[in-house]
């Protein structure tokens, strides 16, 4: 899993791994140069220290240097910054609404909704659209791209394009309540084919189970109103206030890269997700929901893949 | 001292008079009045001389008063007795600090504007009938011989209305008096109910009998005791009589809800949600003034009965006293069946409209629901008085599908999820809405 700057998984963050290291390089030389002209001014002869101390000697260091090294270092950013805004042409749009304390991900012109994780082909240019439905949040995925601020009633965009597949990591990293450290999220760079494959996936509606016990936790499913804040694709549960949940059986995490995915971990997500996460959106189920529902609720959402 | 003053101030006020200006009305004023403070200062400056000099004898009166006062105690001469009574100027006394108490404390209260709501009065009329009258009575019911022999003994309130606005009466009802024997509302949370009480006084002293029957029994009003309530009723009159006679005065016997729409509907409610709603009043996990006093009385088999005989239950829904505006009925279809996603506002049908899985058992059902009702609980919600940490986990579910941490209410109406307009739109489509039949047994879950 990659989760660095410096740990680059397209063109765009490439540019700013550069910068960064020119920036730690630079930034090590100019220190060595200084560390350099203390000992020298410190223990050079006379000569030496005469030279050190001439008025042209500190215009030079103290003034002309950092001006010039400093300007020279924002052309360079603004430069930077600038090219990492243009991008082909019609590239792939995914729009991501931060919310306490997840993410909804949706792919506009191919008509999908999910959360939590988003699925990016590789070699294709990608236009990003944020915004946020709530508070302030930042959208950061390290080995992608620069932070991106995720405002109410403002849509914030960005372009990129990853050039290996991968999985990376991201992070709200603007504070946004009590649970901003366990909102994260998940990029999975795939090949064109296999991105294809997945949106193929997530479009085809859900039908009910036959398996007796995957029927039973659709049946509690229903039963227990989940479907008022969860939609599933193709079945009459449609909610939005909470993230859809079709092939949440095939996601890396759940609550938002709070737990690993499987059928125990969301068993209890579902019985007591207060205790887990205090604060976010979902209320306990363990009173609704007896033992061997919560067990189906969870092994149906599981096979939903 | 104060004389000098006066002799060494008199030249000045003088020349004012027959001098440059004269007859200077305002000059004079200020005169007058800078002459009555030095007075006055004086007069204050001689107090606290004496009070200094004499300070051990002052000191001395104040101790011995204080003993005296424990001594007096301590002999027991004093009668705590009901029948004793009060010496007529203590009892003025009394009177006076009740009326002063009162009114200081009142004084910020604002009334609101729905006092004349049939509804309200209905609600205060069954609430009366029930926790007031044993000790107050009402049109044609005198008061109880045993609580008349409290001190002071609880007045026969018709008559009495009159002397207290309605802030004030809102006061009492709610706070109760101290020493006096009137308890304080049993649920502090409840205002809503209080002032239902409030608008019910109000009416009071206009009632004949025949018109507060008809509001304080509603439509058992004319019934004789069992009569035309079914079979299932009959068999219930056991230990359970009482219980019933009690819900019937507001519920109706079938539980089909009250026409001004001042009581929910019960019918067609499932046995485990009416049950758990008695168990949580009973207890007080969800605060009302009105229902605690009636549950807290009824034993776990009274309420299982008495759940399964309105569970039972079935009927149309009574029409709503004021039809919804087409545009408000739009409103609120749309939050109860797509909710409102951006303020975090679930679609209230995923749990309390019929669909194919049935709706779960801990569930309220809406359809046909009284709109008062509906509406008045999402204003219960929205103020943090219901979902707090006692009260049941799915009146925590309710919390969060309304946008609302239950342990953080919102601080002001304003910051709302759900405006006003918003819940009496959700609240009339899920009135016009047509309930469903009764409630299947709890045996099929």
């Amino acid at each position: 899993m990659h989760h660095s700057v410096l740990s680059p998984m397209g063109p765009e963050a490439a540019r700013i791994a550069e910068l960064s290291w020119l920036l730690f390089l630079g930034g090590a030389a100019i220190f060595l140069l200084v560390m350099l002209l203390l000992a020298l001014a410190l223990g050079g002869g006379p000569g030496v220290r005469r030279r050190l101390g001439a008025r042209r000697a500190i215009l030079a260091g103290g003034v002309a240097f950092p001006v010039l090294v400093l300007s020279a270092l924002l052309v360079h950013t603004l430069g930077v910054a600038a090219a990492l805004g243009l991008g082909e042409p019609a590239p792939l749009r995914i729009e991501v609404t931060g919310r306490q304390y997840w993410w909804e991900v949706r792919y506009p012109d191919r008509e999908v909704v999910t959360a939590n994780e988003i699925h990016i082909p590789v070699g294709r240019a990608v236009e990003l659209l944020v915004d946020s439905g709530d508070v302030i949040h930042s959208f950061w995925v390290p080995s992608l791209h620069g932070k991106i601020d995720m405002i109410p009633g403002r849509v914030n965009r960005r372009r990129f394009s990853l050039d290996r597949p991968g999985v990376l990591r991201g992070q709200c990293a603007e504070f946004c309540g009590t649970q901003h450290a366990l909102m994260a999220f998940f990029v999975v760079a795939e090949e064109e084919a296999e991105f294809e494959r997945w949106l193929e996936r997530l479009r085809a509606p859900v039908a009910k189970p036959e398996e007796p016990f995957l029927a039973q936790g659709w049946q509690a499913f229903g039963q227990a109103g989940c479907g008022a804040c969860h939609a599933v694709r193709g079945t009459p549960w449609a909610g939005r206030s909470g993230p859809d949940l079709t092939l949440l059986g095939g996601r890396l995490s759940l609550a938002a890269g709070t737990l690993d995915n499987h059928l125990a971990t969301l068993a209890g997500w579902i019985a007591g997700p207060q205790d887990i996460k205090p604060g976010n959106r979902m209320p306990a189920f363990n009173t609704v929901l007896d033992g061997p529902e919560l067990r189906a609720v969870a092994a149906w959402l599981e096979s939903l893949r | 001292m104060a004389t000098e003053t006066e002799t060494r101030r008199a030249p000045g006020g003088g020349a004012g008079k027959d001098g440059v200006r004269p007859a200077d009305r305002p000059e004079q004023e200020r005169w007058r009045l800078h002459r009555m403070l030095a007075e006055l200062r004086d007069d204050a400056g001689d107090l606290a001389e004496h009070l200094l000099l004499h300070w051990r004898l002052i000191l001395g009166l104040v101790v011995a008063a204080g003993f005296g006062a424990l001594a007096f105690a301590w002999s027991g001469l004093y009668s705590v007795a009901a029948t004793a009574g009060h010496y007529p100027l203590f009892r003025y006394f009394l009177a006076y600090g009740l009326r002063q108490s009162v009114e200081t404390h009142t004084i910020s209260i604002s009334v609101p504007s729905n006092l004349e709501d049939p509804a309200l009065l209905r609600r205060g009329a069954g609430h009366y009938q029930g926790g007031c009258s044993p000790c107050h009575g009402a049109p044609g019911q005198a008061r109880n011989p045993i609580t008349r022999r409290m001190l002071p003994e609880p007045p026969y309130l018709a008559p009495r209305i009159a002397d207290w606005g309605p802030a004030q009466l809102f006061w009492i009802v709610k706070h109760g008096i101290k020493y006096a024997g009137m308890p304080a509302w049993v649920a502090p949370a409840r205002e809503d109910e209080v002032w239902a009480v409030v608008a019910f006084l109000q009416r009071l002293p206009e009632l004949d009998v025949p018109g507060y029957r008809q509001l304080a029994h509603g439509e058992t009003a004319e019934a004789t005791t069992g009569a035309g309530e079914g079979l299932d009723l009959l068999l219930l009159n056991g230990p359970v009589g009482n219980g019933i006679a009690a819900c019937a005065r507001c519920h109706g016997a079938a539980g089909a809800g009250d026409p001004t729409g001042a009581f929910p509907r019960l019918q067609g409610q499932t046995e485990d949600y009416l049950f758990a709603a008695l168990q949580a009043y009973a207890l007080g996990t969800r605060p009302s003034g009105i229902m605690q006093p009636v549950a807290a009385e009824l034993n776990e088999a009274e309420m299982r009965l008495l759940a399964r005989h309105y569970a039972g239950q079935g009927g149309p829904a009574l029409a709503a006293p004021e039809p919804a505006s087409g545009a408000s009925l739009a409103l609120g279809r749309r939050i109860a069946l797509e909710g409102l996603p951006e303020r975090g506002i679930a679609a209230c049908a995923g749990c309390h409209s019929p669909k194919p899985e049935g709706v779960h058992p801990y569930y309220p059902r809406l359809s046909g629901q009284v709109p008062g009702y509906i509406a008045g609980q999402l204003e219960l919600w929205m103020r943090g008085v219901r979902g707090g940490k006692h009260e049941a986990p799915t009146a925590r579910i309710m919390a969060h599908a309304i946008g609302i941490d239950p342990d953080r209410p919102p601080a002001r109406e304003d910051l709302w999820p759900l405006r006003r307009q918003e819940i009496e739109a959700v609240a009339a489509w899920y009135a016009a809405d047509p309930p469903t039949g009764p409630a299947p047994a709890l045996a099929e879950r």
